[in-house]
């Protein structure tokens, strides 16, 4: 299913984000796939996924307007790595 | 005048999320490193 910015999704259950300077290391013990995220404010934007009604909703909160559409691209990403999933 | 600075900063505000386009997720597999531990 393709990444649709107006539907809900959250960190998957299985997956830890270690914070780091360059933004922090996300590892997903199921899969054993580590996927870097290379802006701090993606590691808060998938964090806090979970907070809002929709992923657009999360990244108006978190992310600055000019930064938006690449970490839009960033959480299509995710959810073919399984780092988010639906909710 | 503060319209030449105004298009420079958009210019290089574009280029920067141009640049970031590709680079805020990268994938790396860990499966070839079990021999390390």
């Amino acid at each position: 299913m393709p990444f649709d910015p107006g539907q809900p999704y959250e960190k998957h259950p299985q997956v830890a984000i270690r914070p780091e300077g360059f933004g922090g290391l996300a590892y997903h013990y199921g899969n054993r796939r580590l996927v870097f995220l290379k802006a701090p404010e993606l590691v808060t934007l998938v964090e806090s996924l979970a907070d809002y009604p929709s992923a657009r909703d999360a990244l108006s909160a978190c992310v600055p307007a000019p930064r938006q559409k690449s970490c839009e691209q960033a959480l299509a990403s995710l959810l073919t790595s399984s780092i988010i999933r639906p909710r | 005048m503060s319209g030449e600075n105004g298009t420079t900063e958009a210019t290089a505000a574009a280029q920067d999320v141009e640049e970031t386009d590709e680079l805020l997720v990268e994938e790396i597999s860990i499966d070839g490193m079990c021999g390390v531990y």
